[in-house]
């Protein structure tokens, strides 16, 4: 099928006067329509993946594609009278000149690619949006998609649900890229809806994603946990889609002040998503290096220097230097210096929050250090502006005992702080516990290598004759008379 | 329609009079009214467009506003929580549509304050997030913001300098619930960080103004304190227990090794 179409095309091309570099642009189509009849295969055959590879060979083309290619598959994909060719090619920018000689050969290629399949129709709705959003054809862009959203509705096809997550997912990237999220809020909402009851796995994850996107654009972060918690959980099909719900996951609970929870999503998501995300990768662990500052753990040094990534961290590393110090004036300044920075990164919030941080680790640090000082000198080191700094270091001291972030009294009359002894760790029930994870460990690994343990195949054991047997039970006798010896030999 | 609105806004003018006589039955009286002609209004809730849907949508505002301000001055606290989230609701979705009210950063800091000394810091942080830039530059949220800053550090010298600075006359209701949580705080921190304190120096820290305040706050919260030669004593002398070995896990975890290593020999 593929080799008829390219024939025909051939002539038609060598016979356009007018069409420069034939050649890409034919293989451009020549692409296109070998996409279209994988399509075609794969919703004759009802087979997902198909449909799948069809979407991921398109966007390896995404950035060849031009404008007649586009016209021209549209010609050929949809039949002329139907709505949806009209509307498309309304869309489209006309290019003079070679459209004529393709649509010469468009008779002789149309046999190959059946119409009326809503496949290719999606597909070609699909396909002039990434043209247009590509161009930068913003407002034509938002029409197709609101089109090709009313044609989706009266879908409900497995093999459509693929093209139909891609065509959501682009909708909600215009409406983002000229600010208007607000407006579709309530359409992603009804798809959502519509896609949970058609049991559209694929699509209700795309779209619950995309309306946390949504909400997390506007800083609604209430709302999205409401809608987070009660929206249906099921696996995952697809691990980008998943590193995102994570990664909005993770947003929602640092806000909340969850930090554990919000690490551990954070960091799940930066190691799932593949090495070519490499700005999603970058955000994840941004807001994963604050989130390990705001639980008061120091991030170790190979997390900023991770290819690619030591340009885009370096303010972040300033920020870990200063909090780990414990210096208020350098925390301060680096803050001031990268300002804008964190604001675009929305973690402006998050970085007033750890100054509480730094003030904690400049304590624990003298407190460890110093088995008494004064409470003039603590004022002094921290470096606390205020105009009664003595009053307010006592007062944080206090705190800080009461929060259990260090082990101390004050003696008021004197003014000083006196540290407790740091004690024998090995009095309390500390090591047990660490050597009971540890032993179950091993025996956990034992457990598992027994389960794994396979009997050589040992289908050709001879059998011992009667004299072999003899000479091993007498081996045996001397062995068990030596072992017996040997005590003897003892007392 | 044209008349409701016209009644409303009458009514509205007589409310904000009454709130600012501190005239708080009639106050009370008129809110009810008006809360009744808000349900004849058509644009509320905006299903669809009508003309005076701008008028109607500012009106309403003001009413909350001043709603808000009245369950303050009768001090009931599920009502002003209700009417404030009502009012933020209005300042969320509304900002599209006509400009902002000029009290509007009035009422978002009185809500932050509002979260403080309920403790419930991480709906504190989400409202925060909702704000946006310049708004933090804004006398009134920055007094909020640091307010939650030193609550968080324990500075709480400075927060008896803040129980003062306040920036809203509007401001001194809360300013009380505040004050009580910040003693609480002092107490706690003070029990775990200090054996013993002076006498005037314990009624200085809990910002009590007079000695018998302060023993009366003793007899009634904290019977353990003992008060001995003018020092106050928080703990008696609590003996130090012994680690209690928790026996019944220690025998767990050796039978489980027992079993474990009977299966391998």
């Amino acid at each position: 099928m593929p080799e008829d179409v390219e024939m025909n095309d051939s002539p038609a091309a060598a016979a356009a006067a007018a069409s420069d570099a034939p050649a890409p642009a034919q293989s451009t189509l020549h692409h296109l329509k070998e996409i279209a009849s994988v399509i075609e295969a794969g919703s004759l055959s009802k087979e997902v993946r198909r449909i799948s590879r069809a979407v991921r060979l398109t966007i390896a083309l995404r950035r060849r594609l031009a404008a007649r290619d586009v016209a021209a598959f549209l010609a050929l994909a949809l039949s002329p009278s139907s709505e949806a060719f009209a509307r498309l090619s309304t869309l489209v920018p006309k290019e003079d000149g070679s459209e004529m000689d393709v649509d010469m050969a468009a008779p002789t290629a149309q046999v190959s690619i059946k119409h009326g399949l809503p496949e290719i129709e999606i597909y070609c709705y699909l396909l002039v949006l990434i043209f247009l959003i590509d161009n930068k054809k913003y407002d034509e862009a938002k029409t197709c998609a609101s089109a090709s959203i009313a044609r989706l509705k009266s879908l409900n096809r497995r093999t459509v649900d693929v093209l139909a997550s891609r065509l959501y997912s682009y909708y909600s990237y215009v409406h983002e890229l000229t600010n208007t999220l607000a407006e579709i809020r309530g359409t992603l909402l009804a798809l959502h809806r519509m896609a949970t009851l058609h049991h559209d796995e694929l699509g209700q994850e795309t779209l619950l994603n995309l309306l946390l996107r949504n909400y997390l654009h506007y800083n609604l972060y209430d709302q999205a946990e409401k809608l987070r918690s009660k929206a249906p959980r099921f696996e995952a099909h697809s691990n980008q889609q998943f590193c995102r719900y994570l990664f909005y996951l993770g947003k929602i609970r640092t806000i909340q002040l969850e930090y554990t929870d919000a690490k551990e999503s954070l960091l799940q998501a930066a190691r799932k998503a593949p090495t070519t995300a490499r700005g999603f990768r970058i955000q994840c662990n941004k807001w994963a290096i604050i989130v390990r500052l705001l639980l008061g753990e120091i991030p170790e040094r190979t997390v900023f220097m991770q290819k690619g990534m030591k340009a885009a961290l370096t303010p972040y590393f300033e920020l870990t230097n200063a909090v780990r110090v414990g210096d208020l004036e350098l925390f301060r300044s680096v803050a001031d210096k990268y300002s804008s920075t964190f604001s675009a990164d929305r973690t402006r919030n998050l970085i007033v929050r750890l100054r509480h941080n730094v003030i904690r680790t400049g304590l624990r640090n003298i407190s460890i250090s110093y088995s008494r000082i004064s409470l003039a000198d603590i004022a002094k080191k921290l470096r606390l502006d205020s105009e009664n700094p003595v009053a307010d270091a006592e007062s944080i001291v206090a705190k800080a005992i009461r929060d259990g972030a260090i082990d101390a009294t004050i003696d008021h009359a004197n003014g000083w702080m006196v540290s407790k002894e740091t004690g024998d760790v090995y009095s309390t029930n500390e090591p047990q516990i660490a050597f009971n994870s540890r032993i179950a460990f091993c025996l956990n690994m034992h457990n598992e290598a027994v389960k794994a343990l396979r009997f050589p195949p040992n289908s050709h054991k001879e059998k011992e004759s009667a004299e072999k047997r003899r000479e091993r039970l007498q081996q045996e006798e001397e062995l068990a008379k030596h072992m017996a010896e040997e005590d003897d030999d003892d007392f | 329609m044209d008349s409701g609105l016209e009644e409303a806004t009458q009514k509205l003018a007589w409310l904000s009079f009454a709130c600012a006589r501190d005239d708080l039955e009639s106050g009370v009286a008129l809110l009810a009214e008006l809360k009744v002609l808000l349900t004849r209004l058509h644009s509320l809730p905006p299903l669809e467009k009508t003309p005076n849907a701008v008028e109607e949508l500012k009106i309403a505002r003001t009413i909350y506003e001043n709603a808000v301000i009245l369950s303050l001055k009768i001090k009931d606290d599920e009502a002003f929580g209700r009417n404030l989230c009502q009012l933020k609701e209005f300042y969320i979705n509304t900002w599209l549509v006509f400009a902002r009210s000029p009290y509007e950063y009035q009422f978002l800091g009185l809500n932050l304050l509002r979260l403080l000394p309920e403790n419930r810091i991480s709906e504190f942080h989400t409202e925060l997030e909702h704000l946006p830039l310049e708004a933090l530059n804004h006398p009134c949220i920055k007094y909020a913001v640091e307010l939650e800053q030193s609550f968080m550090e324990g500075t709480y010298k400075q927060l008896a300098n803040f129980c003062q600075a306040v920036p809203n006359e509007t401001y001194v209701y809360l300013m009380d619930r505040i004050a009580e949580s910040v003693r609480d705080e002092i107490v706690d921190c003070s029990v775990e960080a200090y054996d013993y304190l002076p006498v005037s120096v314990a009624k200085k820290m809990l910002m009590f103004t007079s000695y018998r305040e302060f023993f009366e706050y003793i007899s009634e919260e904290q019977p353990e304190w003992e008060i001995k030669n003018c020092s106050i004593h928080f703990h008696m002398a609590k003996p130090k227990s012994h680690m209690d070995l928790s026996s019944f896990k220690l025998i767990k975890q050796a039978l489980s090794y027992a079993q474990e290593l009977e299966q391998i020999v």
